[in-house]
């Protein structure tokens, strides 16, 4: 499959899972993952989950205008970069931000998320 | 060195040489790397160089405003996620950006 191709259903599964099941979004992540959000870093998929899952908001949509990626290495990584907004439920306007994934290829073909960077844009 | 200050320190001659030395940034690429500029696909430094230093500004600076990094994998490379703003000569308002690198050591001799 086309890399940018892969890299999209990749994206799209991956907010699709946050904005509508977030705790299933542990399966994305394993025990050396890594995840800063907004500075704060995690480490390992249980603790991922958890910083994801307690976030100071219930639903939320995120809306992707952009998404780049490169080959990574040796080993059939992908380096995937994310633009968008994000809009929270019963706030007026969307807030912007960026997103960078590190995804690494699973025995079974897949992809899991090996790091996870994730910041806000403030105008 | 701790990475958290590798990262800034890298960043940091980045985007200084980039806004005093554009052509300078050919040392910081090697034949297997690869730029993706607004959508755009370069590949090796020379072209990359040639990218950036055919891009329709000429004096410009960065200021940045988040470095994150994290270690990407068992080869001993980072991961470095910059955003800030980008200020052209002669234009009213700055350019927001986001940026990613991959700083990876260098092949051993």
């Amino acid at each position: 499959m086309d890399p940018d191709a892969v890299a999209k259903a990749f994206v799209e599964h991956y907010y699709r899972t946050f904005d509508s099941n977030r705790a299933g979004l542990a399966n994305l992540y394993q025990d050396g993952s890594m995840l800063t959000f907004e500075g704060a870093k995690t480490q390992g998929a249980q603790a991922i989950a958890a910083k994801l899952a307690s976030l100071p908001f219930q639903q939320c949509m995120h809306n992707i205008s952009t998404v780049d990626c490169q080959p990574s290495g040796p080993a059939g990584g992908m380096v995937v970069f994310v633009s968008g907004s994000l809009q929270l439920a019963g706030e007026q306007h969307p807030l912007k931000f960026s997103q960078m994934f590190h995804l690494m290829p699973t025995p079974q073909g897949t992809f899991y998320v090996l790091n996870d960077i994730f910041r806000l844009n403030y105008a | 060195m701790d990475p958290d200050a590798l990262a800034k320190a890298f960043v940091e001659h980045y985007y200084r040489t980039f806004d005093t030395n554009r052509a300078g940034l050919g040392n910081l690429y090697q034949e297997g790397s690869m730029l993706t500029f607004e959508g755009a696909k370069t590949q090796g430094a020379q072209a990359i160089v040639a990218k950036l230093t055919s891009l329709p500004f000429q004096q410009c600076q960065h200021n940045v405003t988040t470095v994150d990094c994290q270690p990407s994998g068992p080869a001993g490379g980072m991961l470095v996620f910059v955003s800030g703003s980008l200020q052209l000569l002669g234009e009213q308002h700055p350019l927001k950006f986001s940026q990613v690198y991959t700083p990876t050591p260098p092949l051993p001799l």
